[in-house]
């Protein structure tokens, strides 16, 4: 057996393991980690290249008085202004997504088929579209002021799109039948919708809480398009805007913080996640199905 | 008195164009086993629905007890659903599901407890109540649906072919826990089912449905020898139904003309004139050999012969074209008949049964033999049990 076939034997072997689908996963973590590692490493870098190594140093973090994530209110307000409309973002979209999605899948009606489409909508439509088709909007309803509220509207807007789909696909295999059950048994509509229904939806609610989470902080078209200048810009606008003018290290430091602040979230959202779905061993594992389902 | 009687006045229930259930009348007496039975899409589970209140009928009544229930919704009405899937909570275990409804009539919790012991006791569960449904074996699951209605003593019980999603023992063995919880409760029992055999071993009574319309109304007994309509003759165990050309009543048996025999068939309709047909059991045809003479004999030839375990089943050719089928308990005695025999095949007159006519004979008659050899297993099982 000469070489050559014996190393296509070893890499094509159909009982052994697949290695090159294996090598070919690596590679590909490597190349997407390797860019956020060295982002990471530059914040800590002892100058103000973000290219160049000059040694560790933590001034860009807490040591510089002006110019540190800490100290610069600059880069503060990014982070609190991403964070805040996350948080306004998670409140307004996911609670109305769950509403609209249980009326569209318990709605017989005739307007309930062209709505399901349309629900289609903001995730077919380019954001850029979007984006200034809402600024139209807004800027002819003086009652909705540019900044914190019409960038919460903006991003409640195709936030909602994803939850219904979530919450939708996990009505439809839940079905009618355990809620028909609820009333069966003397259970109120009202009833039937808290004890039974709500417990079965709670993974499909939580996946929905997480990809809201992660639209938000990683939105920049509406966002931007929707702000009201510097107080109001995010993370990302704050980065984008800045990589003309005067990047410093500090800008590393930002991202950082918001990569650790997603990957806190997700790993707290995980284990809340696994406690819950210990007291509901039937529907194990649906929240993550209904995460992959999606990009995040 | 006892409670639990059910009576449905011209009930009708059209979902756009598609009328599911076609002004049905059925009375239904307190502490019955009743059956709706038909194939799938023949209305009998939407008529159910109708009764526990998920559905709203198009027109008619529904009176439980003598009371309209049109009006009043399903959490309100005292009737309790065990649902085909079984539809147990997921998130809730054995006891809390099967306390679910004793909590929403908020009864005293020493109450809850005792009542949800008794239940669980009496559909053999004890020492369950801390599972959850998704740790139990699908009869088990079973059982818990059912204590979770009956623990609320309802005075109708209505069961959505509750038994469909189980295998064939198991299936067996909870039909007869089924009828002696049904006799031991006292409860009225409204049974969907699409299953012949099962309706034949528990009812009291069975309706048979056919698109949207209830066929016939009469016990397992009636039902199975006395067929009213070629639905139901065909739909009950395996029928052999024959084209005739009746030509009216003769000492108390209408003649009727089969191809070129005459026969004498003196059951069912038997002043009827014109073209129907006449229905026989497998059961009742005997096989004799090619010389027998008689009357009501019609020379055959055997076409197959299917192994059934306990039972024979012989798919005879007659000479007019038609197939037959006879079937045989194996007890040693029939053998010599193998395929290809010429054969005497012996209808006995007070087993013909004379049909009205019916505009479905044809379909019903083409669609008898695909279903012959499961329904043939059947047709044994309701005969020896």
């Amino acid at each position: 057996m000469s070489a050559v076939s014996r190393v296509r034997d070893w890499l094509a072997n159909p009982w052994g393991q697949p290695r090159l689908l294996g090598a070919f996963t690596w590679a590909y973590m490597v190349w997407s980690i390797v860019p956020v590692g060295i982002a990471i490493l530059f914040s800590f870098n002892n100058g103000r290249s973000r290219s160049v190594w000059q040694g560790f140093s933590t001034r860009w973090w807490w040591g510089d008085p002006y110019n540190s994530v800490l100290h610069d209110p600059t880069l503060r307000g990014a982070i609190e202004q991403s964070l805040r409309l996350a948080t306004l973002d998670m409140l307004v979209a996911v609670p109305l997504g769950v509403g609209l999605a249980i009326g569209l899948t318990r709605w017989r009606g005739y307007g309930a088929r062209p709505v399901n489409y349309l629900m289609l909508f903001p995730l077919v439509t380019p954001e850029i579209v979007m984006a200034v088709s809402l600024l139209l909007v807004f800027s002819l309803l003086y009652a909705i002021h540019f900044g914190t509220e019409a960038q919460t509207l903006g991003q409640v807007t195709f936030s909602i799109s994803y939850v219904v789909i979530i919450v939708r696909g996990r009505l439809l295999s839940v079905g009618p039948e355990y809620e028909e059950a609820a009333r069966d048994l003397g259970a109120s509509q009202i009833g039937a919708f808290r004890l039974v229904l709500l417990p079965l939806l709670w993974p499909a609610i939580f996946a929905s809480f997480i990809v809201v989470f992660a639209l938000s902080i990683d939105d920049f078209v509406v966002t931007d398009y929707l702000s009201a200048g510097q107080s109001t810009q995010t993370v990302p606008i704050l980065i984008y805007s800045s990589v003309r003018g005067t990047a410093t290290p500090a800008l590393n430091a930002v991202a950082t913080v918001m990569v650790i602040i997603t990957l806190l979230s997700v790993g707290l959202a995980y284990l809340v996640y696994r406690w819950a779905a210990r007291s509901q061993p039937a529907t194990s594992n649906s929240a993550l199905n209904e995460i992959a389902a999606l990009e995040v | 008195m006892k409670t639990g009687s059910v009576e449905l006045v011209q009930l009708r229930k059209e979902f756009g164009d598609v009328t599911a259930v076609d002004g049905i009348d059925v009375s239904i007496e307190a502490g019955e086993f009743f059956s709706l039975l038909g194939p799938s899409g023949c209305g009998k589970t939407t008529s159910l629905r109708l009764i526990a209140g998920f559905e709203r009928p198009t027109a008619g009544k529904i009176l439980l007890d003598g009371s309209d229930m049109a009006a009043t919704p399903p959490h309100r009405r005292k009737v309790n659903t065990v649902f085909q899937s079984y539809a147990l909570f997921p998130h809730l275990n054995v006891f809390d599901n099967v306390a679910f409804g004793l909590r929403r009539a908020h009864v005293k919790k020493s109450e809850i407890r005792e009542r949800v012991t008794r239940v669980l006791e009496a559909v053999q569960l004890g020492g369950y109540e801390k599972r959850k449904p998704g740790q139990l074996s699908g009869g088990q699951q079973q059982r818990v649906a059912l204590a979770r209605a009956l623990v609320l003593e309802p005075s109708v019980l209505l069961l959505d072919e509750p038994l469909g999603a189980l295998d064939a023992k198991l299936r067996k063995a909870l039909q007869i826990e089924l009828k002696s919880i049904q006799e031991n409760f006292g409860i009225t029992f409204v049974y969907v089912t699409h299953d012949q055999e099962e309706a034949l071993t528990m009812s009291d009574r069975i309706a048979v449905m056919s698109g949207g319309r209830v066929e016939q109304i009469a016990t397992p007994e009636r039902m199975y020898e006395e067929p009213e309509t070629v639905f139901v003759a065909d739909f009950l165990g395996v029928s052999n139904l024959m084209p005739v050309t009746a030509e009216g009543a003769e000492n108390g048996a209408c003649r009727v003309k089969h191809g070129d025999f005459s026969l004498r068939a003196s059951r069912g309709e038997v002043d009827r004139r014109g073209e129907t047909h006449v229905v026989i059991r497998p059961e009742r045809v005997s096989i004799e050999p090619y010389e027998a003479t008689g009357e009501n004999r019609v020379p055959g030839m055997i076409d197959r012969v299917v192994y059934h375990g306990a039972s024979e089943q012989l798919v005879i050719r007659l000479a007019t074209g038609d197939v037959v089928q006879a079937l045989f308990v194996r007890d040693g005695s029939q053998h010599e008949w193998s395929q290809g025999t010429a054969v005497q095949v012996y209808l006995p007159a007070d087993a013909l049964r004379v049909l009205p006519p019916s505009s479905v004979a044809e379909t019903a008659v083409a669609l008898a033999p695909e279903a012959a050899p499961e329904d043939g297993a059947a047709a044994v099982g309701a005969g020896t049990s």
